[in-house]
């Protein structure tokens, strides 16, 4: 089976924030950014929108700072995932990620983040451009570097 | 007590005059009969701004509102309206302007339905809302200052980057009365002058930071809902478009199809070098990038860049089409990136875009025409598309220097100052124009430019079912019996049809939900709408009962003109639509029958044909008893005023030729 993982293409994002409701509602039942695993970094002025989601590590240094085990990674999509019942909000893993990609929940007031929603990821289903995917590694490079051949004077 | 779903029922009042505020409930009664955004801010200006307060002294009231789909997953559902009574109106009258961008949203996460500003502060001042920590701050450093610099010095002294930041420019601090209120730098609440209500407060802005959810009832079923038209949306042949070209797609079909481009002041339907401003090209050569305003799959918006000229490589959000053919062709202007250039100008500066094209408009017929010289304005040669003169013109009304300060009052009250030219101020009810042409574009939008809210504006009803009402067939003819009304130039069942897609419209700006996606593109359709709303609030409504409060907001709006004594008298289009026939091109000749249409729109709606006032039972019908008690007196005194007016009109011949 190919391997897929969550890819951004920045340059796409309209900064809709589309993402951050499909996401919130889908995973809380409710519609608030601060719930949403992923989020858009907006630059108004420079009219430059930035999404920004969990990378998913190989050897996630969350992982490695959670003292109770309650952080694996899943087997079948890679996933960087946090077992409630085991997490004790202590927010280790929050400062250890390099990335700052792990929110802590202000209700259940325990840490929380992307679980590719079990290998559907509906932010990327709902994207409208396509500035988020959920693809075969090899097949985004691929179309990437075919894309950049388009233009031989940037290609590298 | 339950938890509010879909809306907060909060409202945050603000008195900037004692420096207190306080948050109110709104019960659920009064969430069902007004909704939210339009609705309740209508509603509240309405009880609060009888007929005699000054829009711009402190009884006034500035007012943002947002309603149950705001801040959710729904498509589109970001839209803010900002109500005000309005500067700019002759007699000032109602006002009111949505934006989009991310402001709304983040409002509604702080945990508001809609925030009230009365009272004037003493000096400048701003407002910061993070979440139930509400503060009036010092502006001093900030007034004078462009949008931009204030979104980002506002954002650099919170410490924090995703604040949301609705600001004026200088022109609403100059109390230029189309000033307007700015989001997230270029999403403009433009129109009526709600920026210069905003600045006679001494408030130059509105930060706001929520981090709250917006509860939802029937979340799977929402989900469902939501996914299932933004499917429908992203199928969508007018969706698809907008988000290829934005509105600009409109400068194409409007110049060679329909001859409603709006050239030098509307003497003109085309002109053969429309195409510079297309769709396409912009597309192909300026866009930078498309922006999305809040969970809008469309992302109709822009982000330009300048590719020639002294400002080449300039970047900045917009231009949509209204803006687009406000500074340019209406003002004779067809170089896109003088277009570009002068929309971030007016963005910065914090002024609407159509009223200031109007005006300059108005200014350079009257100086073809000779109305105006150089003696008024101190040399300047106002000479049709001169890039340089519009972009002094556009700098000088917004500080109000010179001859800008005649400017600044909108076109239709320039003439009176001036004495001359109020056949070349193309304005209903002292609003100048959107740039749409009902000899061309169509008849149910002409019905709404002489009845509408806020004078002459597309977005009354947005007829768009006489536009891009045959891309979906039988749609037409299940709303109105008969798919001859597609047609743009019929006059069949138009005021059926823009009555239904005015209520249509007030009560998707109470949801709120972005108009393009249930009434230009016609993805979302009401049942979509109900299916929403029920589904976030567990309110359980019929498409019919939720027409009938777009209805009820519709006709509160026109109960507050009859109290100021506006009528049948005042719904009239300029008479360049009503008198002059199209001059050429594929509509050569038409003129607006609104002698037909208009007193057959006051039969559909059960307005009186004699004052233009609604029926007392049918307000009655809508709920609204009080207010048709309320009005009896006004209709008496309109009467008067009519029968004053007939004596003076029978009374001139008689004077002139003596």
């Amino acid at each position: 089976m190919t391997f897929k993982t969550l890819m951004v293409e920045s340059s796409l994002c309209t900064g809709c924030r589309s993402c951050e409701m499909a996401c919130s509602l889908s995973h809380e039942g409710k519609c608030s950014p601060t719930l949403s695993r992923v989020r858009v970094i907006k630059f108004d002025s420079e009219g430059r929108n930035v999404p920004s989601i969990c990378a998913q590590c190989t050897r996630p240094e969350c992982l490695s700072a959670c003292a109770e085990g309650a952080i694996h990674l899943d087997a079948a999509t890679g996933a960087v995932l946090i077992d409630e019942a085991l997490c004790t909000g202590c927010r280790s893993c929050i400062l250890a990620c390099p990335h700052s990609q792990i929110g802590f929940h202000p209700e259940k007031k325990l840490a929380f983040k992307c679980d590719l929603c079990g290998g559907d990821p509906q932010c990327a289903r709902f994207c409208p451009t396509g500035a988020l995917v959920y693809v075969g590694v090899d097949q985004f490079l691929m179309a990437r570097r075919r894309a950049l051949l388009k233009t031989p004077s940037e290609a590298v | 007590m339950t938890m509010v779903k879909g809306w907060t029922g909060k409202r945050l009042r603000v008195d900037l005059t004692s420096g207190l505020t306080k948050v109110e409930e709104i019960d659920r009664t009064h969430r069902k009969r007004w909704l939210g955004g339009r609705g309740f801010n209508s509603e509240l200006l309405y009880k609060e701004v009888g007929p005699d307060v000054d829009p711009l002294g402190p009884d006034s009231r500035l007012i943002f509102g947002v309603g149950p789909l705001t801040g959710t997953f729904a498509p589109a559902s970001s839209r803010t309206t900002i109500t005000a009574k309005s500067p700019l109106g002759t007699p000032e009258g109602f006002g009111d302007s949505n934006m989009g961008g991310h402001f709304g949203p983040e409002l509604k996460f702080a945990g508001y339905d809609q925030l009230v500003i009365q009272g004037k502060s003493k000096g400048p001042v701003y407002l910061s809302i993070r979440d139930d920590e509400v503060e009036i701050k010092d502006a001093t450093h900030l007034w004078g200052r462009k949008v931009s610099e204030t979104d980002a010095i506002i954002k650099e002294e919170l410490g924090d980057e995703e604040v949301h930041v609705a600001a004026i420019g200088p022109a609403g601090e100059n109390l230029v009365r189309y000033g307007c209120i700015i989001n997230d730098v270029s999403r403009a609440a433009a129109r009526s002058g709600m920026g210069a209500v905003m600045g006679s407060k001494n408030l130059k802005a509105v930060a706001v930071r929520g981090t709250g959810a917006v509860e939802i009832e029937n979340p799977e079923e929402f989900y469902e809902i939501c996914a299932e038209t933004r499917d429908r949306l992203k199928q969508d042949a007018v969706a698809q478009l907008l988000h290829d070209q934005g509105s600009l797609l409109l400068t194409m079909p409007a110049n060679y199809e329909h001859g409603w481009f709006c050239w030098r002041n509307f003497q003109r339907g085309n002109h053969p070098k429309a195409h510079l401003l297309s769709g396409e090209r912009h597309r192909d050569q300026f866009l930078a990038h498309k922006e999305g305003c809040f969970a809008c799959p469309i992302s109709c918006g822009r982000f330009s860049r300048i590719t020639e000229g002294k400002y080449a490589g300039e970047t900045t959000g917009g231009p949509e089409y209204e803006t687009l053919t406000a500074i340019g062709p209406r003002i004779g202007l067809l170089d896109m990136n003088s277009v570009i250039h002068n929309n971030k100008l007016v963005n910065e500066l914090g002024m609407d875009s159509c009223s200031c094209g109007g005006a300059i408009a108005w200014a350079m017929e009257c100086w073809e025409n000779g109305l105006i010289s150089e003696k008024e304005t101190g040399g300047l040669a106002l000479e049709w598309g001169d890039a340089d003169l519009i972009e002094s013109l556009i700098t000088m009304i917004a500080s109000r220097e010179g001859f800008g300060d005649l400017l600044a009052e909108g076109s239709f009250r320039a003439s009176q100052i001036l004495g001359r030219g109020e056949e070349y101020s193309i304005s209903v009810k002292g609003h100048d124009m959107s740039q749409d042409d009902p000899r061309g574009l169509g008849f149910a939008f002409g019905i709404g430019f002489a009845t509408g809210r806020r004078g002459g504006d597309h977005l009354q009803g947005l007829p768009c079912l006489e536009l891009t009402g045959a891309f979906y067939p039988g749609l037409v003819e299940k709303i109105l019996g008969t798919s001859e009304a597609e047609e743009r130039l019929s006059t069949v069942k138009k005021p059926e049809m823009e009555r239904y897609q005015e209520d249509l419209k007030a009560l998707g700006d109470s949801l709120t939900q972005c108009a393009f996606t249930h009434t230009w593109s016609f993805a979302v359709q009401l049942e979509d709408m109900v299916r929403l709303l029920n589904a976030a609030t567990g309110v359980d409504y019929s498409p019919e009962e939720l027409l009938k409060v777009g209805g009820r907001i519709v006709h509160l709006e026109r109960a507050f003109w009859n109290r100021l004594l506006v009528g049948k008298n005042e719904d009239k289009n300029p008479k360049r639509f009503t008198e002059e026939p199209m001059p050429d091109g594929p509509n050569k000749g038409t003129v607006f029958p609104e002698s037909e249409l208009i007193p057959r729109y006051y039969e559909v709606r059960g307005w009186d044909a004699e004052t233009g006032f609604p029926l007392p039972d049918v307000l009655e019908d809508y709920g609204l008893a009080e207010v048709a008690e309320e009005l009896a007196p006004y209709r008496k005194r309109y009467h008067e005023k009519m029968a004053k007016t007939d004596k003076a009109v029978k009374a001139k011949p008689a004077v002139e030729s003596a």
